[in-house]
């Protein structure tokens, strides 16, 4: 096969190039990792908490004891006690995840009627369905009950949300919030890896004469390509691993144990891949290196941002929730999360988050080679 | 006989722009064949098509009987190209630059072993095959790209521009180098712009411009194309060029160019006879001389001759070649 023969020789040179800078390489694939998870991570903050804000109409003792009981676990955060009007719009302009009415009623209501009401948005559903057990094991304390649950005061009425399915756990709600900074970091060097390493090499190799050294020798034009985008895939995995290691010397964990591990690198290696497609499209029409890094800043971090590395992409503002859910960097990091805090992936969250994967991951290959033949015929 | 490089009717187009325009030219093996234009006249755009690296828009090259076209990677195979720039990883040894050329050149691994070897010593490298090319000199990783660029011996080295932007003496060096690789029964095919070059080292030489061949011969065949005449020369001092000159034309009838101190002329008819009585002349009439001397015209004449411009006036003029390919891109 003179596709993979010549495939190995570039990748070889590729490899024996990032060998000869090895030590570079590590340092700087170092840095990022280190100064995240170590100072961002240790920062103590929870992961997530679900703005609230709550509307006391029993105003009794009890109440007053129950809402301190809420605010003092950083499951939830109290925005403000308000009156309802103002909570449900603030709930509408989405400012808020959820509502909380304690009725007048409270702490005990007469024929088991609820004595506290939760309202919330459909587009919140998922996060505020987990914190509903915390709230009702708070009510119950008081001798309260939470309402039938809930309502949501848009329009779009959701599903019930008591229905067991959408009790998914969130990120964060039992865990603290550097194994969650750890998960985004992973998904940014992986794409970090392929856009930097990959994409300044094809520019350098242009501007230096090498590419033309290689279309000179009778290869397979592929070739060139193919060992662009498996050597900085592997390059990203790599630097995958650096970060992995620092998030764990620095006390993360990962929930699946060491098969979670090969999850890591495995969604590594997708988002690399898919990034390779990205990279190709840059560094084919960028002739300065200078220039190619300022572009691909501006699309990765964004994206990176808008991924819910940092924080939750529900805490979005609405507008910018279509951002994070086209973005296969999401999926990535929601998958990694999966991996190190759940330790399990929920029913079709492996499928969403795979399926985005696999399709980025075409995209970037088809992507690559296809560009990278117009570009060098 | 049938030219190693046979190029027939090579047309070559970007956008309206005609790169190249109808080439015809024959290179037999074991030449060293010279390419001379200004800069922009097409040369880098008709070796890039003999090396498989542009397809014509019409027209055809056979090397070795193979049309490059239709057997790109045979054609690859037996051709080597040496750029201006020096193309070596410099992250990469000495001995990593070849083995990954060699694998590229799809070389087995034993004659893979050989060939670097080889490359080594010929480089006189081989006590630095394990240094990162980029901690070498100018010189050494010049002669580490030159056996890079030979690894798989090929029969035909084409040479774009070799010695742009040599000093003197490596270009002199270049020169012997080059000369040594034709014995060893290389073709080489090089472009430049520099006449005195085409004229020292090629067999034969092909001027083009504007994309068209304006002529092919040996460096005399395209000397004596200019005149049957000679050129003469006279040396004197710079007060006295105007008296000297003054006298030529009015015994002489000599049409004479005053270049500072130096007098030129073209002697047409008997040249020999001609630069006989004018010497005679000079020396009765007290001239003061410091040295004539007459010689064939120059690949410059030529060069003026052929195109119109001289070649220094057009090197630098227009956006060359290889940057319109580099920019396309």
């Amino acid at each position: 096969m003179p596709l993979l023969n010549d495939t190995y020789a570039l990748f070889k040179r590729e490899m024996l190039i990032f060998r000869s800078n090895l030590r570079t390489n590590i340092i700087r694939s170092m840095i990022f990792p280190l100064v995240l998870i170590l100072f961002f991570g240790n920062l103590g903050s929870t992961t997530y908490g679900v703005n609230v804000a709550i509307v006391n109409y029993a105003n009794n003792p009890q109440s007053h004891s129950f809402i301190n009981a809420l605010s003092s676990q950083r499951t939830l955060s109290i925005v403000g006690i308000t009156s309802q009007t103002n909570a449900l719009s603030m709930l509408q302009k989405e400012s808020i995840d959820a509502a909380i009415i304690i009725l007048p009623s409270f702490p005990a209501a007469s024929g088991g009627a609820p004595s506290v009401d939760v309202y919330y948005s459909d587009s919140d559903a998922q996060a505020v369905s987990a914190i509903l057990p915390f709230i009702q094991t708070q009510a119950q304390e008081y001798g309260g009950s939470v309402g039938a649950h809930i309502n949501t005061p848009t329009s779009s009425l959701s599903d019930p949300p008591s229905s067991p399915a959408s009790l998914i756990p969130l990120y964060g709600t039992n865990s603290n919030y550097k194994v969650f900074l750890v998960g985004g970091i992973i998904a940014m060097v992986a794409a970090f890896g392929t856009v930097f390493g990959g994409g300044i090499s094809i520019i350098t190799d242009r501007q230096l004469g090498n590419l033309k050294s290689f279309l000179l020798a009778p290869i397979n034009k592929l070739s060139i390509i193919m060992s662009k985008i498996l050597s900085g895939t592997l390059q990203s995995m790599l630097y995958v691993m650096v970060a992995i290691a620092i998030g764990l010397l620095d006390g993360a964990t990962i929930a699946m144990g060491p098969l979670g591990l090969l999850w890591i690198l495995l969604i590594a290696g997708m988002i690399s891949l898919g990034f390779s497609g990205v990279t190709t499209i840059l560094a084919s029409r960028i002739n300065k290196v200078e220039v190619y890094s300022i572009v691909a800043n501006v699309i990765v971090l964004p994206m990176w941002f808008l991924s819910g590395a940092f924080f939750p992409a529900s805490s979005l503002p609405s507008f910018m929730r279509p951002l994070s859910t086209y973005n296969p960097m999401t999926y990535a990091t929601q998958a990694v999360r999966d991996v190190m805090i759940l330790g399990y992936f929920p029913a079709n969250a492996i499928l969403i988050d795979m399926s985005a994967l696999l399709a980025f991951l075409v995209f970037g290959i088809v992507a690559s080679v296809l560009l990278f033949k117009t570009h060098i015929d | 006989m049938k030219g190693i490089i046979e190029i027939d009717n090579l047309v070559r187009r970007f956008g309206d722009f005609t790169a190249v325009d109808k080439v015809s030219i024959s290179i037999e093996k074991g030449q060293i064949f010279g390419i001379l234009g200004p800069n922009g006249a097409g040369k880098t755009t008709t070796i890039n098509m003999i090396l498989g690296l542009l397809e014509p828009t019409s027209g055809s090259i056979t090397v070795n009987g193979l049309n490059v076209s239709k057997h790109p990677n045979e054609v690859k195979q037996m051709t080597g190209l040496m750029t201006q720039e020096t193309i070596v990883d410099s992250e990469l040894t000495a001995a990593q630059n070849l083995e990954i050329a060699a694998r590229l050149y799809h070389l087995s691994s034993d004659e893979r072993e050989s060939a670097i070897k080889e490359a080594l010593k010929e480089a006189e490298l081989t006590d630095f095959a394990d240094a990162k090319a980029g901690s070498l000199s100018g010189g050494m990783k010049r002669r580490l790209y030159l056996v890079k660029t030979m690894i798989q011996k090929p029969d035909i080295l084409i040479l774009d521009e070799p010695t742009t932007g040599l000093d003197v003496q490596n270009r002199v060096q270049m020169w012997d180098h080059i000369r040594a690789l034709q014995q060893r029964g290389i073709t080489i095919v090089l472009t430049t712009q520099y006449l005195e070059e085409a004229d020292q080292l090629c067999n034969r030489i092909a001027v083009i411009d504007h994309g068209k061949v304006v002529a092919t011969g040996t460096p005399t065949e395209l000397k004596r194309l200019v005149s049957s005449g000679r050129v003469m020369e006279v040396i004197t001092s710079l007060e006295e060029a105007q008296k000297v000159a003054d006298f030529l034309k009015k015994k002489f009838k000599l049409d004479i160019k005053v270049l500072g101190e130096k007098l030129e002329c073209f002697l047409e008819k008997d040249p020999v006879d001609t630069f006989g009585k004018v010497l005679d002349g000079l020396v009765k009439a007290k001239m003061p001389i410091i040295s004539i001397s007459m010689h064939l015209p120059t690949m410059d004449d030529v060069f003026i001759k052929l195109t119109g411009s001289s070649m220094r006036d057009a090197v630098g003029t227009q956006v060359s070649d290889r940057s319109n390919i580099m920019l396309k891109r």
